[in-house]
């Protein structure tokens, strides 16, 4: 799954949301590093809907314009869960390594005093 | 309507016209939400996005058909071109008229354009059908559609070798002595200027038919999935960019 498909799916956890309010909340989420474009967005949300990932909740009119509002299907908040438990997977094998060389290093430092 | 809602709906039709009549009002207001106050253009950012997006919706059949015919139109215009200059004996020896003289760009847009015509039509035949694969009754028309556009094509080819006789007036071998032709501009027949609309009439159907969707899955009917709004459903072009 890549970063935007993760982030946007992200941004429904707490409920569905429109359009403009998706790009504002995946920003929020990845303290500014995904700046979904709006073209960008609707080919991930076309995407996700067609998966399964994400569903139509709500329709209405403002200024003349439909708004739509999507929210997370169950397939798709499992896709989410399984994809963030693969990277707490990835990023554990990072971190407890990383605890270990710093152990290691420290005791190799130790050793010739 | 403000500059920035024109520039966008302008940039919205790099998506099909099924595909906006459907999303276009939504996206614009998307687009519209997202930007700065007293911004009268989409940003770069978006602009590509749009595009890039368009081109994806459209599939890679419909980009391989508007190179093909972008090609052509490359061809047909270098066609009117060489006609403004006189030819030379270099011209009628390679086969490529006005080839000797022509400046390096002019060189390179030919050589492009006379590649992309000869290496595109039989994988876009293929791509064609492949698209409409599946044999539905749905699709029978379109792949009808296709299948004459292609044999049009090949009778516009066929006529244009016979009414293209620059610099087939002139034969390759024997010298320019035999060609009294050289020295003087070309002129475009009549035949040939009916050839070069037909083919901007193909052009115009071949992107037509490959303008509408594969499947219905790719059409995002979104309101259609909508449980409760059966009976709230929009009016009819509420939010198509076209009207």
């Amino acid at each position: 799954m890549r970063e935007p498909t993760y982030f946007v799916l992200a941004s429904l956890l707490d409920g569905p949301l429109h359009g403009y309010a998706i790009i504002q909340r995946t920003g929020e989420l990845s303290g500014g590093r995904v700046r979904l474009a709006t073209g960008t967005l609707y080919t991930a949300l076309d995407r996700l809907t067609a998966e399964g990932h994400v569903e139509l909740v709500r329709e209405e009119i403002v200024n003349g314009r439909v708004r739509r509002s999507y929210g997370l299907t169950p397939p798709g908040a499992g896709a989410l869960r399984a994809e963030a438990a693969r990277m707490a997977e990835a990023a554990r094998l990072v971190t407890d390594r990383g605890r270990a060389l710093q152990v290691g290093g420290g005791a190799r430092k130790a050793s010739p005093a | 309507m403000t500059p920035l809602e024109r520039r966008c709906r302008w940039l919205l039709r790099a998506y099909p016209a099924w595909y906006r009549r459907d999303r276009a009002g939504e996206m614009l207001g998307t687009l519209l939400e997202a930007s700065g106050p007293g911004q009268s253009w989409p940003s770069l950012r978006d602009a590509r996005a749009l595009v890039t997006g368009g081109l994806r919706v459209r599939g890679w059949t419909w980009s391989l058909s508007m190179l093909w015919v972008v090609a052509g139109i490359v061809g047909t215009g270098y066609d009117f071109y060489i006609t403004t200059k006189p030819f030379t004996w270099a011209d009628v020896s390679l086969g490529i008229e006005g080839w000797s003289a022509d400046p390096v760009a002019v060189q390179i847009a030919v050589v492009l354009a006379t590649v992309g015509s000869l290496t595109l039509p039989i994988p876009l035949l293929i791509a064609g059908f492949v698209r409409f694969r599946g044999w539905r009754p749905r699709n029978l028309l379109r792949i009808a559609a296709w299948a004459g556009a292609w044999i049009a094509g090949f009778a516009l080819v066929y006529q244009a070798e016979v009414w293209g006789d620059y610099p087939a007036k002139c034969p390759a071998i024997g010298g320019p002595e035999n060609c009294p032709a050289i020295g003087s501009p070309a002129v475009v027949s009549w035949g040939e200027l009916g050839i070069c609309a037909a083919w901007l009439v193909l052009g115009a159907v071949m992107t037509w038919i490959l303008a509408g969707p594969a499947h219905r899955s790719d059409v995002p009917d979104t309101s259609s999935r909508l449980p409760s709004a059966k009976g709230s459903r929009l009016p009819p072009g509420t939010d198509d960019v076209q009207a």
